[in-house]
């Protein structure tokens, strides 16, 4: 095998290993989605941000008479979703390894698509909470919009991931 | 690993398989739907030969055999017997037709399997062509025993974007269900409703979506192959393009493929076969189909590193193979959100009640919506295309039988593992009803 394909096919290792090791480090994985979603947050609103890393936890409202805090916990997080993807990206890359260059930037499209789609949810939790106030807007925000956000954004990435990821070569 | 962990992976993976599927019936909804019947073609452009692989076929083959030559008289028939132990040779032979041939394999080269028939009066029939015969404008169409294909199926196959196209190499067409309308108990008269509907509509939908990534494949009946795409993919001038796997069919659709011809699929014409009335034989259909998948994941590599398929054909194949894995593991994952509730439940019933009805109600509307959704759409989209004289509801409720029909893949797909790791792949062929019905049939 010449080294090209070579190092294409270690690149199929590479995001196997890039997938397990999401599992193993989900923690640090949580703690920089919640740092991102404090800064995010803090940029739509004017009340007071203020992100617990060690608990996986951003707090708002802080300046208002209802300050509320959002748990990234593993079930929230868009960790677990890259994984399905880069176990995809994988298994192409190691069978036509003529397609790297094309998997891996379908890859990081789908991989930024799912996280802006979890970024939005929390966005999404944040104004409804905002709006309908706290029991009210966590429960429309968390079980009907939230979950909407998730399976359409999700189906996005998706397509995106396959429609990037198959298209054909110039 | 934590409970929250084990939780937060199977909801991802839940998502992305429910997500995957509800786009991919999507993208194949739209061309199924948007589909306009093409012009026929010229049959008497090429010659026609079929071949009906038969083994202990006595109940059915004389009609079918009768209906072929009456319907296509410009077609010769080839019924290949497999050493039945009942009357189908002399059934075949009171015909007395000449286009009529008889192919006859004794034990113990006979009963390998439905590709070895098939290579067997592919033999025959490639040994009986004078040298003038222009491969090219020979097909080659394999029929069931109890098979009917339409009456227009050849001008149908012949048409310019089908046979008329050299690329071409084979056409699969429709399948129908001859004994929808037939009577019998309620659950196999619904059993046989939702076959009819899972071709017609769904496999159907399939197959003509397939026509963007290049990878229509075969089925078992009503299968037309040009005969030079079958000499290309003779495994080294043997005499065999079939191979030897559960699923010959898509097998030899995988090989063309590879070899470069393009495969085609109508619904402009089709075969009637027989679906099955009874659970058990249904089951056990099915879990040779599953195994048969399973066992053609083998030909990924070659899938894959053939230059003919696109990166889009490959990754629609590789998402069809997928499939029975799909559905085990989806026997493990769906479920651990549901069993992690009810431990809760057992422990703290009053917290699991108060979030239900708090709104985490809405959450199993949704998911529910979702998983039930993809299938749901057949019934109306089937009482639409196909059986316009069912009512709205009769449709609706075709497609919530079918979304149950559905969950006996799950099972099925189990049993084939369990034959697949125990290395049982030898098959007792699927009687045919008219024999049950007529009494036990003979194990070969």
């Amino acid at each position: 095998m010449t080294p090209e394909p070579l190092l294409k096919r270690w690149c199929a290792g590479v995001f196997a290993a890039l997938a397990v090791a999401l599992v193993l480090a989900q923690t640090w994985y949580r703690t920089a989605e919640v740092r991102l979603a404090g800064v995010l947050v803090d940029a739509v609103t004017s009340t007071g941000v203020h992100v617990a890393a060690r608990r996986q936890t951003v707090y708002f409202g802080l300046g208002g008479d209802t300050p509320f805090g959002l748990r990234m916990t593993p079930e929230c997080t868009s960790a677990f979703l890259l994984v399905p993807l880069l176990l995809v990206a994988a298994l192409m890359v190691g069978l036509r390894p003529g397609v790297t260059g094309r998997v891996a930037v379908a890859l990081l499209a789908a991989a930024v698509a799912v996280v802006v789609v979890n970024q939005l949810r929390v966005l999404t939790l944040v104004g409804l909470i905002g709006w309908l106030g706290t029991d009210r807007g966590y429960y429309w925000g968390h079980t009907l919009f939230g979950s909407m956000v998730s399976v359409f954004g999700g189906a996005a990435a998706l397509v995106l991931f396959v429609a990037l990821a198959t298209r054909a070569a110039r | 690993m934590t409970v929250e962990l084990v939780l937060g992976l199977t909801q991802a993976l839940a998502l992305t398989m429910s997500v995957a599927f509800v786009s991919y019936v999507c993208v194949i909804v739209v061309p199924f739907l948007r589909h306009r019947p093409r012009p026929d073609g010229d049959p008497a452009a090429f010659r026609w030969h079929f071949l009906v692989p038969c083994l202990d076929e006595e109940a059915v083959i004389g009609d079918t055999v009768r209906y072929l030559r009456r319907e296509f008289p410009q077609a010769d028939v080839w019924v290949v017997d497999d050493d039945s132990f009942d009357g189908t040779v002399a059934e075949v032979t009171r015909l007395r037709d000449d286009r009529v041939h008889l192919v006859r394999r004794r034990l113990p080269a006979a009963r390998r399997g439905k590709g070895d028939a098939l290579n067997a009066g592919y033999r025959a029939l490639l040994a009986s062509l004078d040298d003038f015969a222009d491969p090219d404008l020979v097909v080659v169409a394999v029929v069931d025993a109890d098979g009917r294909p339409a009456a227009n199926c050849l001008a149908a196959c012949a048409a310019e974007h089908l046979f008329g196209d050299p690329a071409v190499g084979a056409v699969q067409i429709d399948v129908r269900m001859g004994n929808r309308d037939a009577g019998g108990s309620w659950f196999g008269r619904a059993l046989v409703r939702m076959q009819d509907l899972e071709f017609r509509t769904a496999i159907a939908a399939i197959q003509l979506s397939r026509r963007y990534s290049g990878t229509i494949s075969m089925g078992g009946n009503g299968q037309f192959t040009r005969l030079t795409a079958l000499m290309t993919v003779d495994d080294g001038d043997s005499g065999a393009p079939w191979r030897g796997s559960l699923l010959e069919d898509f097998e030899l659709g995988v090989h063309l493929l590879t070899a470069g011809w393009r495969t085609a699929f109508t619904v402009d014409t089709h075969v009637d076969q027989e679906a099955l009335p009874h659970l058990r034989r249904f089951l056990a259909q099915r879990t040779r189909w599953g195994q048969g998948t399973m066992q053609c994941a083998r030909y990924l590599r070659r899938i894959w590193s053939s230059r003919h398929i696109s990166t889009l054909g490959a990754a629609e194949m590789l998402y069809y193979l997928a499939q029975p894995w799909l559905q085990l593991l989806g026997t493990l994952v769906y479920p651990v959100p549901f069993v992690l509730l009810a431990v809760r439940a057992s422990h703290e019933p009053e917290v699991v009640w108060g979030w239900l009805t708090g709104g985490a109600w809405i959450l199993f509307v949704l998911y529910g919506t979702f998983g039930l959704l993809p299938f749901l759409i057949w019934g109306p989209i089937y009482r639409r295309r196909c059986e316009h004289r069912s009512g709205v509801l009769r449709g609706l409720g075709y497609g919530v039988l079918y979304a149950l029909y559905i969950l006996s893949f799950y099972l099925t797909s189990w049993r084939a593992l369990c034959r697949l790791v125990r290395g049982h792949d030898g098959w007792v062929k699927t009687a045919r009803n008219a024999s049950t019905e007529a009494g036990p049939v003979r194990a070969p």
